[in-house]
């Protein structure tokens, strides 16, 4: 669910003809989603969010400083991946259980997040495809 | 979005939003009753949206568990039945008349567990409404797993038995040597306050002892493992725990109210 979340705060903020303030909206709306996120399972609010916020913050501002040109589906992937990595090893930098279970829960989670990527990824292609 | 005439970047609200997380995170730790009260209220809103699918997600745990499981259960209530059968063997002999089995446990499920309090405490989805109390025992499979630290009308918090402060009176079974089964917040447990020159094996088995009508005694808790460094004149023991304490999805509460009815 978390990844769903994320990876739809990053298509949202990427689209084609995106304003900055709509990307600004959906910084807010990434923390707060982090911060329910926090309170119902990690136990550590406020951490979820701060991820959130920064790492969809980061895409935005990589993602203005490409030329337009230069914004493909590959780089989108890319970002949106590497949001989700940030993400994971973060908190299994944080995990307390031992080291074997944590290693094992981010590799299922990096795995399983991989076929959201593809569909958030040809959403995103689809999308950009009409722009053009 | 503008402020005083200054457009705003989306990095600068990255750098804001983690400000404002790490304060949110820094004033939770520091202020654990806030957290509790914040993590209640978020958990209490979002229950009836989420009731739906926590019971999908437990059908299919289920679903997949039960052929597992199905075999270790058979071979245990093949166990059970033979034990059963020699202690109303003996019951008969000696004259003594067994009084009706009652309903006495609430069913539950385990609805959050956190993982950096993974061997502390976790959440059930039954609660005052249920008939359950504060201080109830929780099992797992037979086996204690813990007892009800804090209560709400629809939910419970479970303080596990391997939290460091979770504390109660058990009995070898074998010997009937009398100790305090403790845990220490990472999965291991142990069983204190037994003599030095106590002999106990490996294999011998911990249930609990008399301590309040909701938590009766002979509460299977697990077997010894071993000794570990004498301490003061007593020998901490070393102890398995009986049930699956990294895979609890479902549990029992005592409920000492059933028994009354």
């Amino acid at each position: 669910m978390p990844d769903v979340f994320l990876f739809s705060a990053v298509l949202l903020a990427l689209m084609p003809n995106t304003q900055k303030s709509r990307q600004i909206m959906l910084i807010w709306a990434a923390f707060i989603g982090g911060l329910l996120w926090d309170l119902r399972w990690t136990n550590l609010p406020g951490l979820t969010a701060a991820i959130n916020g920064a790492s969809l913050a980061v895409a935005c501002h990589v993602w203005q400083k490409i030329p337009a040109q230069a914004r493909t589906v590959t780089l989108f992937a890319i970002l949106a991946g590497g949001t989700h990595i940030l993400s994971g090893i973060i908190h299994f930098s944080l995990w307390t259980i031992p080291s074997q279970a944590a290693v094992r829960q981010l590799t299922v989670q990096q795995l399983l997040a991989i076929p959201v990527l593809v569909v958030v990824s040809l959403l995103f292609w689809k999308v950009s495809d009409k722009h053009v | 979005m503008r402020i005083m005439d200054r457009e705003l970047k989306p990095w600068l609200h990255g750098v804001v939003s983690v400000l404002l997380g790490f304060i949110l995170l820094w004033t939770m730790t520091a202020f654990p009753v806030m957290n509790y009260r914040f993590l209640d209220i978020v958990n209490n809103v979002l229950y009836y949206p989420e009731k739906p699918f926590m019971q999908l997600r437990s059908l299919i745990k289920y679903s997949s568990n039960w052929v597992l499981e199905r075999s270790s259960l058979q071979e245990r209530v093949s166990q059970l039945e033979l034990k059963n059968r020699i202690m109303s063997e003996a019951l008969q002999k000696a004259g003594i008349i067994m009084p009706a089995p009652k309903d006495s446990t609430v069913a539950a499920q385990v609805t959050l567990r956190y993982p950096e309090a993974w061997w502390q405490e976790m959440r059930i989805d039954k609660g005052r409404r249920d008939g359950i109390a504060e201080g109830a025992a929780v099992m797992s499979e037979g086996f204690l797993i813990g007892r009800i630290s804090r209560l709400g009308d629809n939910y419970a918090w479970v303080e596990l038995i391997t939290s460091s402060s979770f504390f109660i009176a058990a009995a070898v079974d074998e010997t009937r040597d009398l100790g305090v089964i403790n845990g220490d917040d990472h999965g291991n447990l142990k069983l204190l306050y037994i003599p030095e020159e106590r002999k106990l094996k490996r294999g011998m088995s911990v249930s609990t002892s008399l301590m309040s009508e909701l938590v009766p005694p002979g509460i299977p808790i697990g077997s010894i493992i071993g000794p570990e460094e004498p301490k003061e004149g007593f020998m901490p023991m070393k102890i398995q725990a009986g049930a699956h304490l990294t895979q609890l999805y479902a549990v029992e509460v005592f409920s000492a109210a059933r028994v009354a009815k």
